[in-house]
């Protein structure tokens, strides 16, 4: 018989080949999109010939970005516990609906006026209520939260729908008063930030319109918060003993629990953070534009999903990072944004590209997640 | 005869109209290895689920160290000294080694549940711990759906003692695995019993296994004890038969041969 001498001095700990740096980047859940949005990124640069990236592109574009990656970020935490939330986009109306209805009729029950502070708190307790009811519902009927959300996706939207008919006479609100000119918590979700960005730009001889003034004065605030969300989101996935609850709640339910991970509460808690993102979003988008609608927020569940796969998410929980959403939420804004810049295209291209790109991102990350598993 | 370590008195379980268990008394002493055995369906996995706080026992009491308790989650019985290790839910594949070692117990700094993890730290002791188990995992961050079978089982065991697990039950701790592996799990059983201060139940449908490793044992069969005793006491009696539950293994030949 022959046996191998060399085997009884191979040890376990030989056989897993770290590789170089190059080698482990590899193995980042976030290798595939950050590839994709390079791509883009270079296309659409490409074939807008950079007015995708001038002053005002880039501001428009940032804009986009950040309200998808706003949701998506979200959706992203949730599904690494391993759920799904389709009552996003209904969420995001109702909030709207909620709070334009407060400031243009009162707040309810005759309390009075709405000031922008009061409006957005209302609405933020319900959205969070909103959110804790789902998320109980959930934890406590065992039921698929593909399915309880769906219901929400619908209830919500019909009671957004139906409150806006009762109350309003009309599914729109528009020609609300321009509040962030007047309140410092309206201009926190509508005006616009980073004003040193373009300002220096145009010290440096950019930025100029065809006056020869400075042409954008600044980004819009969703930037700030989405930068500010994706910030917290990262810190705690990757850095806290949170994060490590909620990446073991979604690998394997029973043991997280049989560990002591409160699993229920942490899922419970996701579905309120998911409603959170929605009511900023919707804040965004009320006191940017001082206008609402009962369709606001449509289809964006599915797209905040499709960014977070795109991500790097895994489907079935455990696996996923901010960071790829952060790339995720690049790709996706600027080919629906590309429309504005490349002549030649319409919304459908958008579709198309979100159909392939989805499909190529799943199987990708199927391999990434054999790959780190060791095919498991 | 010390005082063991858990000692249980008339435990039963109902699930419905089904007994699951009737009157099982249990004594388990430390620095031994207790096998549990008996056949498919016998309630080894109830009484042990009851014992780990998963399930309530319809009646009967359990006592840790001559105290009763009554475990109503599994974290009591892991608070009481209790740690299992589930053959199926042990550990998080996607999940690195260290985060698996201290899911639900991590070390932070500042409040919690959002206290930052102390890595570095969590890391070396995760290392250490699986080195005196006697696994040397190179790297603390592989995801441990990259181990093998045995070093999964050997994560587990080494995480429930180090957070002082006095009891450690493994329920068919070896089923799914290869030989080579099977043995690495039975040696590094002997590595806990070695200690001397923790009790291992053992959970398994493999005789040779039970007998190379274990100390007292008992014999369960449609939801009762049959039988228990020491290693030695044991000597000679057919282990086989008792283990299925109380069948002649003659008998069995024969309806097998009749085929
Ligand atoms: N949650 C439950 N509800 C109803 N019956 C149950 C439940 N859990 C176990 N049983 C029943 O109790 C009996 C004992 O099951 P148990 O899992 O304890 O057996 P076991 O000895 O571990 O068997 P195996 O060797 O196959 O693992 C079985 O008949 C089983 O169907
Ligand atoms: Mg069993």
């Amino acid at each position: 018989m022959a046996v191998h001498e060399a085997s009884s001095q191979r040890s376990e700990a030989d056989r897993l080949n770290k590789g170089g740096i190059l080698d482990q980047l590899k193995r980042r859940p976030e290798v595939g999109s950050f590839i994709v949005m390079m791509v883009v990124i270079i296309a659409i640069g490409f074939a807008s010939h950079g007015n995708a990236f001038n002053p005002l592109g880039l501001k428009n574009n940032l804009s986009i970005i950040a309200q998808f990656g706003i949701i998506a970020t979200g959706a992203c935490l949730l599904m690494i516990a391993g759920d799904f939330d389709l009552s996003i986009g209904s969420m995001i109306g109702f909030a709207g609906m909620s709070m334009s209805m407060m400031l243009k009729w009162g707040l309810p029950f005759g309390l009075g006026t709405a000031t922008p502070v009061t409006a957005f708190l209302i609405t933020l307790a319900m959205t969070l209520f909103l959110g804790w009811l789902i998320g109980t519902i959930v934890v406590r009927s065992k039921l698929s939260s593909f399915i309880v959300t769906l219901a929400f996706l619908f209830f919500l939207r019909g009671v957004t729908e139906v409150c806006f008919r009762i109350i309003n006479q009309s599914t729109q609100i528009s020609g609300l008063p321009d509040y962030k000119e007047t309140s410092w918590f309206a201009d926190l979700f509508g005006g616009e930030f980073f004003t040193w960005f373009y300002s220096a730009w145009y010290a440096l001889g950019g930025n100029l319109n065809r006056a020869g003034n400075q042409w954008v004065s600044g980004f819009d605030a969703r930037l700030l918060w989405w930068i500010i969300v994706a910030g917290v989101a990262y810190l705690i996935l990757a850095r806290t003993q949170a994060g490590n609850w909620i990446y073991a709640t979604g690998d394997n339910r029973e043991s997280a629990r049989a560990n002591g991970v409160p699993v229920d509460k942490v899922r419970i808690s996701l579905f309120m953070v998911t409603a959170l993102c929605a009511t900023i979003f919707a804040a965004c988008q009320v006191f940017d534009t001082n206008t609402a609608d009962a369709a606001k927020g449509n289809l964006k569940e599915l797209e905040a999903i499709a960014i977070a796969v795109v991500g790097g998410t895994l489907m079935t929980g455990g696996f996923g990072s901010v960071i790829g959403v952060v790339f995720g939420a690049v790709t996706f804004g600027l080919v629906a944004n590309a429309v504005f810049f490349i002549p030649a295209i319409d919304g459908s291209y958008y579709r198309v590209f979100v159909g392939v790109v989805l499909l190529t991102a799943v199987f990708l990350n199927e391999s990434v997640r054999k790959r780190i598993t060791g095919g498991l | 005869m010390a005082e063991p370590i858990i000692r249980t008195e008339g435990l039963s379980k109902k699930f419905g109209p089904f007994t699951a268990l009737n009157g099982i008394d249990l004594e388990v002493y430390k620095g031994e290895i207790h096998a549990l055995l008996g056949d498919n369906g016998a309630g080894k996995s109830t009484l042990i689920k009851i014992l780990s706080g998963v399930h309530q026992p319809t009646s009967g009491t359990i006592y840790v160290e001559g105290q009763p308790h009554a475990f109503k989650t599994p974290r009591d019985a892991s608070q009481a000294g209790i740690g299992t290790v589930y053959q199926d839910l042990a550990v998080n594949p996607l999940m690195s080694v260290t985060r698996n070692f201290f899911m639900g117990r991590e070390l932070t700094k500042g409040p919690a549940p959002f206290g930052l993890l102390r890595m570095e730290e969590m890391d070396q002791i995760t290392h250490d711990e699986m080195v005196k188990i006697g696994i040397d995992i190179s790297d603390p961050r592989q995801a441990v759906g990259t181990m093998s079978g045995g070093q999964r089982q050997t994560l587990a065991i080494a995480r429930a003692i180090y957070f002082g697990a006095k009891v450690l039950i493994l329920d068919e701790p070896t089923s799914a695995l290869g030989q080579k592996q099977q043995l690495e799990v039975l040696k590094t059983m002997r590595r806990v019993r070695a200690r001397g201060d923790i009790a291992i139940i053992f959970i398994t449908h493999n005789e040779v296994h039970s007998m190379l490793v274990s100390d007292r044992f008992t014999f369960l069969a449609l939801g009762e004890v049959i039988g228990k005793g020491t290693h030695e006491e044991l000597h000679g009696t057919d282990i086989r038969h008792l283990m299925a539950g109380g069948v002649e293994m003659a008998d069995l030949e024969q309806e097998i041969a009749a085929i």
